[in-house]
């Protein structure tokens, strides 16, 4: 039996193997794509440093080297079934199951779809994008930055709060990092296309993590970002591909129209799919939100309801890579406290 | 853009919405009574003689005070008691389903019944009045409607009965129609309308099924501008031709052929504010200075089955429709247009000094 | 004594379907049609409501702001926070019309006119819209078409299949006057004879007010004013 199993090798899963390692306990990751990094393999840059995601994806890579962890890819678990000893029985897509003492739900997120947002028409008109594919396109590291239509764009708008803060979407919450990911993205889009009129239409700034305000007035200052305080109303497209915007500018409580070349839209998280298979499977409390509730929100962040079933990262909230990694690791902690009681 | 197809792929799953096939209470509207009877007319002939469905007519039905409620006259117990009453009247009948006419009902009605479901005293509170006041007792309706739902519904089987098809006679190229769709009608509760409220699928599914071409805007979905209390009242006006420049400007650089509507406000609002505006600015939104034809889903579907335009009505719209019925490859006769039932002839209209005839 | 504004509106059935919590974000103001010709925006006025300040209210109460709303509801296709301003502006212009404050503004006076016309119909004839309400001349934007069916009701309602004033079924039926009593009942019985009540005694002082003449039927100084005059200082 082993000692722990955990589900996803995206940065939770991978980090809590390499800090259970070095507790001098046994892993085994069920990854169920075809490598690991999970959604960091999507992203270019990393707020608040900008630094290439890439960096972390490298540093792990060499942990697992390092630390000879073992990880099964292409596996997706399909059922996780607690034991009369306590110990738990998980099923996957391959003829193969496992049993371990305890189990980490380390199985990240869904984006939201924007296609959901009608109003907004992503896949509807073509120059309406989200954050996810604006990352693609920097990723691409192209010479001349244009939109869908490969046009230069005169402006630029961004939407924060896609899908979140938003009973129409049924997500009440906040993604607690789509505003920052907004400021670090319209900063880029300025640096690639100095004489491109970037807009923010946001209705808070929430920007608390360490690094997030001097961002917000670096775009400002040194990029001229202009921000709105108004939420996006509608979308239409005009006859030649540019969209009208429908925005209140609350601030100066005037309703307006804007033409924009480009649109970006913030997608928000959203409970990926398999938590509601393991919450049907074995039992495992979900919030309101529908990710994972933690067992107490303050002093047992890493456990569930169910003793030795665990969680690490993204599965029980947003968070940031920086939130996801410190999570991570006192799931290990909180793990290896469990066993060895 | 393809709204048609894009949605129904999409959203549509989200989205269905469940109109019941036969035995509907006809439930007439004010302004299509006034300024469409024929449209309701059809309405009839369509689903009893074309369709064989059962619908009863009931002459006991009154106006369900929509106008006045929106216009704060009425208050919400006294609508919801007048519609109680119609309720019972269904009873009494022994339907269970009902066909709207108006859009403005469709939404009071809808809105009555998510009041009672979230707040039963209110339910209790109006049997209460209702009984004080007549005597009557009701049931709760099974299927709410509009009746543009119901021709949607049967769009397929009248597009095998259609005569004629929403193309170019000459060219067989689609027609560009512009579809509006009436506030009320999916605004209020996105998932009592068909496709939801971003992209109805109400009329652009008639449009589509019968041949047609359906043209997205940037002011699709803006209000017609009735605002009710705004047109009731001679000095807001304004308000109401404003809204309905706004969307016939927006729509001008697509060519629409014609303008269908599923509310008989919108209807006649964008058919007489044309005029308004030709009178008052010397300016159309199409390119003979006559004005886009509009037209209700009766008058549409009643035309595709090969009803002469004159019993359709359209002689009592402003804008006139020849220019359409010429493009649809439809035939009519002049002489017959201003006649009475007998086939007298009539004094005719005036002509307006602008807009052309 | 004050009135407790607050107290009365949270009584309204469509006041707890209409405002949970507002966080300003401004997506009802964006796609309104008042506000882009009024000087009306819906998130203030719900804010204001939000901050329960009874003097506040009292002043909405009493302001042209109340009255532009034309009823759309898109507000309520897009709130993020499940509110509806349009069913809002529908709980402050009733608590307006049962204290009287209507007709302290211009827009507030025209529920006269509404009164007269469609509300008056309603009990009359069964209908909000009747041929014999849209007259030609207070319509002219009808235009002559509509002129031509004003002068022929008769031979050309006849010809589209309506039958206009008869008894049985039909468009514009006579509407019997069981249905019609059974309406009146249920206008007394639920206060809307009541408002009809409030309606004419405010606007008949109001009337004296202004010096303008005022009478039973529709016929008078204060009806035609009310129906047509714009200070045109709306849209500022």
């Amino acid at each position: 039996m082993i000692d722990v199993l955990i589900i996803g090798g995206g940065i939770a899963g991978i980090e809590t193997a390499c800090s259970l390692q070095e507790l001098g306990l046994e892993t085994l990751v069920l990854e169920k794509e075809k490598q690991i990094g999970g959604h960091l393999n999507n992203w270019d840059t990393l707020f608040p440093t900008k630094r290439s995601a890439s960096e972390i994806l490298e540093y792990y890579a060499e942990q697992i080297r390092k630390k000879s962890i073992t990880i099964y890819l292409n596996t997706t678990v399909t059922s996780i079934r607690k034991q009369d000893d306590g110990s738990f029985e998980v099923h996957t897509s391959r003829e193969v199951s496992f049993k371990s003492k305890t189990v980490v739900m380390a199985h990240g997120f869904s984006l939201f779809n924007a296609q959901r947002k009608e109003e907004y028409g992503y896949k509807i008109y073509e120059n309406v994008i989200t954050s996810a594919d604006l990352e693609q396109t920097f990723k691409q590291n192209n010479d001349v930055f244009v939109n869908p239509m490969g046009k230069i764009p005169e402006r630029v708008a961004f939407i924060h709060c896609v899908g979140s803060r938003d009973e129409k979407s049924g997500n009440h919450y906040c993604s607690k990092v789509c505003c920052i990911t907004a400021v670090k993205q319209a900063i880029k889009v300025k640096q690639l296309s100095p004489q491109t009129q970037v807009f923010c239409f946001y209705m808070d700034l929430r920007l608390y993590g360490r690094g997030f305000e001097e961002m917000y007035r670096e775009a400002q200052e040194k990029w001229g970002v202009q921000f709105i305080r108004g939420r996006l109303s509608e979308v239409a497209e005009n006859i030649d591909g540019s969209l009208q915007l429908k925005a209140e500018d609350t601030l100066a409580a005037r309703p307006f129209k804007m033409s924009v070349d480009m649109l970006v839209l913030m997608v928000g998280f959203e409970a990926n799919k398999s938590t509601a298979l393991f919450h049907n499977s074995c039992g495992v409390a979900c919030s309101e939100s529908r990710f994972i509730q933690p067992r107490h929100h303050h002093l047992s962040a890493n456990a569930t309801n169910i003793d030795g079933l665990f969680t690490a990262g993204t599965s029980i909230a947003p968070l940031s890579v920086f939130d996801t990694l410190n999570h991570a690791k006192a799931a290990a902690f909180a793990i290896h406290s469990y066993i060895t009681k | 853009m393809d709204t048609a197809i894009h949605t129904e792929k999409e959203t549509w799953g989200t989205y269905q919405k469940h109109v019941a096939d036969d035995n509907y209470y006809y439930a007439r509207s004010c302004i299509r009574q006034n300024f469409f009877p024929a449209s309701e007319y059809m309405f009839l002939h369509i689903l009893r003689k074309v369709l064989g469905k059962h619908v009863y007519d009931d002459p006991n039905h009154t106006t369900c005070t929509g106008i006045g409620y929106h216009s704060d006259i009425v208050p919400f117990e006294t609508i919801q008691t007048v519609v109680a009453r119609h309720f019972a009247l269904m009873t009494e009948a022994g339907l269970e389903n009902i066909a709207i006419s108006c859009v403005t009902s469709f939404g009071i009605y809808t809105e009555i019944l998510e009041t009672w479901q979230h707040f039963p005293e209110q339910l209790e509170k109006t049997r209460e009045f209702l009984y004080k006041a007549t005597k009557r007792e009701f049931n709760l309706p099974k299927n709410i409607a509009h009746t543009s739902d119901i021709i949607y519904k049967f769009r397929h089987e009248i597009a095998e009965k259609a005569v004629y098809k929403l193309v170019h006679a000459q060219t067989g190229e689609p027609l560009n129609v512009v579809e509006h769709i009436g506030c009320h009608y999916a605004k209020m509760f996105p998932t009592k309308g068909i496709g939801g409220a971003e992209f109805p699928q109400v009329l652009s599914g008639m449009i589509t099924a019968w041949g047609g071409k359906v043209i997205d805007y940037p002011e699709r979905r803006h209000c017609c501008g009735f605002g009710f209390r705004n047109y009731l009242v001679q000095a807001n006006r304004g308000y109401s031709v404003s809204n309905t420049y706004k969307k016939l400007e927006s729509m001008q650089p697509y060519n629409p052929d014609f303008i269908l509507t599923n509310c008989p406000g919108c209807a006649m609002f964008i058919d007489k504010w044309q005029y308004t505006i030709a009178e008052m600015e010397q300016k159309t939104f199409d390119s003979q200075g006559k004005g886009i034809p509009v037209l209700t889903y009766e008058e549409l579907a009643a035309l595709v089955l090969g009803i002469q335009p004159w019993d359709v009505g359209l002689q009592i719209h402003q804008i006139q429709s020849e220019s359409l019925l010429d493009a649809l490859g439809i035939p009519y006769d002049t002489a017959l247009k201003y006649v009475d039932k007998q086939g007298n002839q009539l004094p005719l209209p005036n002509k307006p000094n602008n807009l052309l005839q | 004594m004050e009135i407790d504004f607050c107290a009365e509106l949270e009584q309204d059935v469509r006041f707890k379907e209409g405002l949970k919590a507002c966080m300003n974000c401004g997506i009802c103001t964006a796609i309104c049609p008042a506000a882009e010709l009024y000087n009306y925006d819906p998130r203030s006025i719900i804010t204001s409501v939000q901050l329960r300040n009874n003097l506040q209210i009292k002043e909405l109460l009493q302001s042209e702001t109340i009255w532009y709303c034309g009823q759309c509801m898109s507000c309520k296709t897009r709130c993020p926070r499940g509110n509806t301003p349009g069913f809002i502006i529908q709980t402050l212009r009733k608590l307006s019309q049962q204290y009287g404050y209507f007709t302290h503004s211009e827009k507030g006076r025209q529920q006269y006119a509404i009164k007269k016309t469609v509300g008056e119909n309603v009990l009359k004839k069964g209908y909000c819209v009747h041929p014999d309400l849209v007259s030609y001349d207070m319509h002219e934007e009808q235009g002559p078409i509509w002129e031509w069916v004003q002068q022929h009701k008769q031979a050309i309602y006849d010809r589209l299949g309506a039958n206009l004033d008869k008894e049985g079924a039909g468009a514009l039926r006579k509407i019997h006057k069981k249905n019609l009593d059974e309406l009146q009942a249920i206008f007394d019985v639920t206060n809307g004879t009541e408002l009809y009540t409030i309606i004419e005694e405010e606007s008949k002082k109001q009337a004296e007010r202004m010096n303008l003449g005022f009478s039973d039927n529709i016929d008078n100084e204060y009806f035609k004013h009310v129906y047509t005059y714009n200070s045109n200082t709306h849209s500022e």
